[in-house]
């Protein structure tokens, strides 16, 4: 079995976002999005059961590639990384057009998500590749259970539903569920030597285009004057005189 | 601009996120037509107003990739050139399916849109809800994800009018061999007029038996930050934020809550926000109306007994 697992770098989420014309900045340093770490875990527990090859598939400005390191310490095979400026501030679509060829081209027979991604949380890309690919997607998976048979749990709006993995398909993972490992000393180093191949823009069938044009961003002042009081014992009179000048008790 | 709006179904009749999307639609006057996406039956979904469609799914199995193929048919039938879905797991899914078939890139997490001319101008909510995003979508067909309390619940009248469709199982459908329904008791978070949520400063789980004190008290739904729900002290379904619920109560009650951008999102826009935090630097008093700083576990115990 072959798997691919996507996983995005993106700016330190401990510094706030900031943008020019529309696009986030990204410095040369970006790291590996949080939410990816639980489609990296499936994907690591899958290979453990499958012995399979899991390639890390990442778009978008490379720089140091310390997000793409972070994915392979944690046991991923080797990534494949795409960067071209036709596209940059990429929308799902062609974000969805670009990973769903490079999964591809690592032959993957299951391409594993995060849900949404911290940055761009469109949270359509895995239903969007799974389309591309023509794989059915069982999303919003936040649970797996590996023992004949692989069962996958998925949220629903109502409680939650179980189905068998099939060999082929697209997986989206909630921050749930599993628990992302932490790479020891010895992944760190091994990582080092994995291989990051560079993937052409133009080896690749793109066929999506962008169709969002950039407005304006507009600052909404919430600068609320609200009170604010250090507690000295009695601060629950002060809410409940609250709760009743606001008619809510 | 003609339009077709993806419904669900909730409790027997459309969900709140469609009936916010009818609202904003019957404002701007589309010409629109409902197409509802559920598993149960006989909902009471149907208008003498507008012409709805009930997809009806067997709960049985994943085939919404099928009803995809359906809608792209009727998208491109009826040259519709606005499809709008809520941001919910059957609405990204769907949404997600379409684009690639109408080679349109969804726009996600709109709060609001305008129209002027053939001009659709989308805003979306950034920075924890401090600035607005606006973008003009080009594409021919345009594909909006709204997100939920973006606009008033429309109380326009269901009928039984409406006709219903199947859909049939194709390569891409996979089976369901069990199905878990939560059970929902007490006041729903999404349209409780009080919310109380909890965060990591409740500090243990055991804790959480103040919040569901008050709660009675207050007659408040409770909420949770994702860090506790990851933690497993409360189910998803309870996780207010940016991956969780929008509310908008008018009161919420912050107990703990350090207010990442991520959970602002989905509380920043209650009526009275008041909330309780021993760090006085936490980001949640920047939208708090009332500000405690303290220790959450001194201050509910004595709120619950002198309620
Ligand atoms: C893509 C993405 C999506 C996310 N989606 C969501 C989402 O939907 N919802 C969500 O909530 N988060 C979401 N998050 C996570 C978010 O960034 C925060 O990590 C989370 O909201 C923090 O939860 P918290 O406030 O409970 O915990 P913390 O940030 O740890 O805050 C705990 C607070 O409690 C205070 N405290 C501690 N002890 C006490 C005490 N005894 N009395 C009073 N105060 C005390 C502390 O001062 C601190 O401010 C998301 C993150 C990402 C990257
Ligand atoms: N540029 C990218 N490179 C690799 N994976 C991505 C990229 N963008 C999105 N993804 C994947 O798609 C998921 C959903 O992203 P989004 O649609 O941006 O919310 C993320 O959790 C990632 O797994």
């Amino acid at each position: 079995m072959k798997i691919a697992v996507c996983a995005k770098q993106i700016p330190d989420p401990a510094i706030s976002v900031t943008y020019t014309d529309g696009k986030i900045v990204r410095p040369d340093e970006q790291v590996l999005d949080d939410t990816d770490r639980y489609g990296i875990e499936v994907a690591l527990q899958l290979k453990e059961k499958y012995d399979a090859e899991v390639t890390v598939i990442s778009m978008g400005k490379l720089g140091t590639q310390k997000g793409i390191q972070q994915a392979l310490q944690m046991g991923a095979d080797k990534a494949l990384v795409i960067e071209d400026p036709a596209l940059e501030n990429s929308n799902s679509l062609m974000t969805s057009n670009i990973l769903s060829g490079m999964a591809k081209l690592a032959q993957a027979d299951v391409v594993i998500f995060g849900t949404e991604s911290s940055d761009g949380y469109s949270g359509v890309v895995p239903q969007q590749v799974s389309r591309y690919l023509g794989l059915p997607c069982i999303s919003y998976v936040k649970g797996i259970d590996i023992s004949e048979e692989t069962e996958l749990t998925r949220q629903t709006i109502a409680g939650s539903e179980k189905v068998i993995m099939p060999n082929k398909c697209v997986i989206s993972v909630t921050a749930s569920g599993v628990e992302p490992r932490y790479p020891n000393f010895k992944d760190i180093m091994a990582a080092k030597s994995k291989e990051v191949e560079i993937v052409e823009l133009s080896s690749l069938e793109f066929t999506a285009e962008q169709n969002q044009e950039f407005v304006e961003i507009k600052s909404i002042s919430s600068n609320k004057s609200g009170e604010k009081h250090i507690d000295e014992g009695d601060s629950f009179n002060l809410i409940i005189e609250r709760l009743k000048e606001i008619k809510a008790i | 601009m003609k339009s077709l709006i993806i419904g669900e179904v909730s409790n027997g009749t459309l969900s709140s996120g469609t009936l916010e999307i009818i609202t904003k639609a019957q404002e701007n006057n589309l010409d629109f037509k409902l197409v509802v996406i559920g598993t149960e039956n006989n909902p009471k979904i149907g208008s003498d107003t507008f012409e709805v469609i009930y997809v009806h799914l067997s709960p049985d199995e994943l085939s919404l990739s099928s009803a995809a193929d359906t809608l792209v048919d009727a998208i491109k039938t009826d040259s519709i050139e606005l499809v709008l879905a809520s941001s919910t797991y059957v609405g990204r899914d769907i949404s997600g399916f379409l684009s690639v078939d109408l080679n349109s890139s969804p726009v996600a997490n709109v709060i609001n849109f305008e129209i002027n001319g053939s001009t659709l101008t989308t805003t979306n909510s950034i920075d924890g809800g401090e600035s607005e995003y606006f973008t003009n979508v080009t594409s021919d067909v345009k594909i909006l994800i709204i997100r939920p309390k973006s606009f008033e619940a429309s109380d326009v009248t269901l009928s039984e009018n409406y006709t219903t469709s199947s859909v049939e199982k194709n390569d891409l459908t996979v089976n369901v061999f069990d199905v878990f329904i939560e059970e929902k008791t007490g006041p729903q978070l999404e349209d409780s007029k009080i919310v109380i949520s909890a965060g990591r400063g409740m500090v243990d789980v055991g804790n959480l038996k103040y919040i569901e004190e008050l709660a009675g008290k207050l007659n408040a739904a409770i909420g949770g930050t994702r860090a506790i729900v990851d933690a497993g002290w409360m189910p998803y379904s309870q996780q207010v934020g940016q991956t969780g619920k929008t509310v908008k109560p008018d009161v919420y009650i912050a107990c703990g809550i350090s207010g990442a951008t991520q959970h602002q999102v989905g509380m920043k826009d209650s009526k009275y926000i008041i909330a309780i935090n021993k760090d006085e630097e936490a980001p949640i008093f920047q939208i708090a109306d009332l500000g405690i700083v303290g220790d959450t576990l001194n201050i509910i115990p004595k709120l619950i007994e002198n309620l």
